[in-house]
């Protein structure tokens, strides 16, 4: 479904705020595995979904999507191929438009967009019995502007966009990382029933080890630009919070070690 | 009376401006200043055309046409080459004003000898009435001609408006308006907002185009200086609108810019004959679009001042 092949990213390259955000990723998905991916602040998994989703060039690499080389499609282009949820609540929707504008827009995603009309009667029907099944009693809204939802509201919507036209990936960074804790776990809970629903293929990023050992079939930890722990099948349904805090652990003991390991030799030799 | 009915027609040509400074400032959050250009560039495009013989519908449909070009021009280079919006539209612009001298052969255009889309309205309406030129409205005497123009240019306003309105609804349309709105979303949602930009900036210079050509028509000449400073003029229309309709519903706000360019102009009239000095009238324009976009943010520190208090 998803091959990765060895891809790099460095930012800045050549100046002092040289990053290298991505070295030498590689990651291979079968079709519907939904995929958690954990990390430190700035290890590269926001990075790593954005490659994917194309909204920059990766220096070194390949992206197979679908059976597609798409390392050189456009970010317009691959979401053909991809739906998407993203960590803000208001970068998934269009604020000034109502909500069926927003939803008519997500049925389109990735096809041609003309002069037709984007309200057929048999697609606001099917918006509204879609959006009644969030429970959030914003069936009878469709016509209020997005900007007037709550975020909770919003992501909710924002799912519900990226998987109207089934996508041949979901990439979930962080979706419920700026919401309550309640509507975080409603947007949990929705998101487990569309992927299991349409056996969607799920890469989502979390920083709850909560949901990163009940979600999924396979969990990865990236640190410092490279995937360290590739966690599947039995050994993933094995993992509890408690065993994913004490990797966190381990990566911060070997960086400490890093760094007195630096601070030493820098004391000897400078 | 006359004058009152030449400030609404007036008033009513220039609100194809307005609406096409409220797609580009307001839709795509573009500060398109192309319109400076493209407005005399409708008018010397449709001038010549007349003057050369050809019908007005077509030469307006021309002056949109060079409109359309020079609006993509602007959202080429900056979607393209990466320029800064406003440099884009600066450029674009002042390229215009070369563009257009050579359009006209000269800097001024008369058109009084010319069939236009004004005299062939003023026809129309004697062909109506029967050859009478006045009639009596309310006490006012009415001129026939002047009439006649001004109902046929409410006519094409309604028209252009309307069919505006309803391609924003369209599958394009919506594209366009949620690329103003969130170039992430769209993005992720397939459509290439480079193309939207270039796109919607040809329609506004469209709009402003035709705008000019019916302004020419009107005042019976195209003038090579006649758009300096209409982007702030028509900014000016939006900014009025906005606060009469107050709603972001997007019918109401385009019937909003019509209504502000007539309001805007009715305040002209105004003040002209209040001994406004012409020459003073772009400053005043402008203190009064300062003041405009300020008063939002003032408005809001003094609420948060209250709340606190
Ligand atoms: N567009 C960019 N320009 C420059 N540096 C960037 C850019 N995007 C990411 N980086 C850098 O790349 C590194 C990895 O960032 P990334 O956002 O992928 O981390 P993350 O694992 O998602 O972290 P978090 O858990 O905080 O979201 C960081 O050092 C970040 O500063
Ligand atoms: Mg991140």
């Amino acid at each position: 479904m998803l091959e990765v092949q060895s891809i790099v990213k460095t930012f800045n390259s050549g100046t002092p705020n040289e990053v290298h955000s991505l070295r030498g990723v590689s990651l291979t998905l079968e079709p519907g595995s939904w995929v958690i991916i954990i990390g430190t602040n700035g290890s590269g998994k926001s990075t790593f979904l954005n490659a994917v989703a194309g909204m920059f060039f990766v220096d070194e690499g390949s992206i197979r999507l679908a059976g597609r080389d798409v390392t050189r499609w456009p970010e317009y282009a691959r979401a053909e191929l991809i739906g998407r949820v993203f960590q803000n609540p208001f970068s998934g929707t269009s604020p000034s438009l109502t909500i069926r504008e927003n939803l008519s827009l997500a049925a389109r995603r990735g096809r041609s967009r003309g002069l037709g009309w984007g309200m057929k009667s048999t697609l606001v029907s099917k918006m509204r019995d879609e959006v009644s099944r969030l429970n959030m009693g914003l069936e009878d809204r469709l016509e209020n502007a997005i900007g007037s939802l709550s975020g909770g509201q919003r992501q909710a919507l924002t799912l519900l966009m990226a998987t109207w036209l089934r996508p041949e990936l979901l990439l979930l960074d962080e979706h419920t990382a700026a919401l309550d804790p309640k509507s975080a776990d409603l947007l949990i809970a929705l998101t487990e029933k569309v992927v299991a629903h349409d056996k969607l293929t799920t890469l989502m990023v979390t920083h709850s080890m909560h949901q990163a050992a009940s979600l999924g079939d396979r969990l990865i930890m990236m640190h410092r630009g490279q995937i360290i722990h590739d966690f599947q099948g039995a050994e993933k349904r094995r993992l509890r919070p408690d065993d994913l805090l004490a990797r966190f652990e381990e990566v911060r003991r070997a960086e400490q070690l890093d760094e007195s390991a630096a601070q030493m030799l820098a004391e000897k030799y400078i | 009376m006359s004058l009152l009915i030449g400030t609404f027609t007036i008033g009513f040509i220039l609100s194809l401006l307005a609406l096409g400074v409220f797609i580009s400032f307001r839709i795509f959050a573009f500060p398109d200043i192309t319109a400076d250009g493209s407005i005399t560039l409708g008018a010397s495009v449709a001038a010549t055309l007349l003057v050369h013989g050809v019908s007005p519908p077509l030469a307006s449909l021309a002056a949109f046409g060079a409109g359309m070009v020079a609006g993509a021009c602007t959202g080429t280079l900056h979607t393209r080459f990466k320029i800064n919006s406003l440099l884009s539209g600066i450029l674009v612009m002042t390229a215009l004003y070369s563009i257009n001298l050579h359009v006209m052969g000269r800097s001024n255009v008369p058109l009084l000898s010319v069939t236009t889309l004004a005299t062939q309205a003023e026809r129309i309406g004697l062909g109506v009435t029967r050859g009478v030129t006045s009639f009596n409205l309310a006490g006012w005497d009415v001129s026939v001609r002047d009439a006649s123009v001004l109902c046929a240019i409410a006519f094409a306003v309604a028209l252009t408006g309307t069919l505006l309105y309803l391609f924003l609804r369209t599958n394009l349309g919506m594209a366009m308006r949620a690329t103003g709105d969130n170039v992430q979303m769209i993005r992720a949602l397939g459509v290439n907002d480079a193309t939207m930009i270039v796109f919607g900036l040809a329609i506004s210079n469209g709009f402003v185009a035709l705008s000019g050509s019916l302004l020419a028509q009107y005042q019976g000449f195209a003038d090579v200086g006649m758009g300096i400073g209409m982007v702030v003029w028509g900014l000016a229309s939006v900014i009025i609108g906005e606060a009469l309709v107050g709603s972001n519903q997007v019918g109401l706000t385009l019937v909003g810019a019509v209504m502000g360019s007539v309001l805007f102009r009715l305040m002209v009239a105004v003040a002209l004959r209040w001994g406004l000095s012409p020459n003073d009238l772009k400053l005043i324009t402008a203190v009064f679009v300062f003041f405009a976009l300020i008063t939002p943010q003032f408005l809001r520190k003094a609420r948060l001042r209250s709340a606190h208090a």
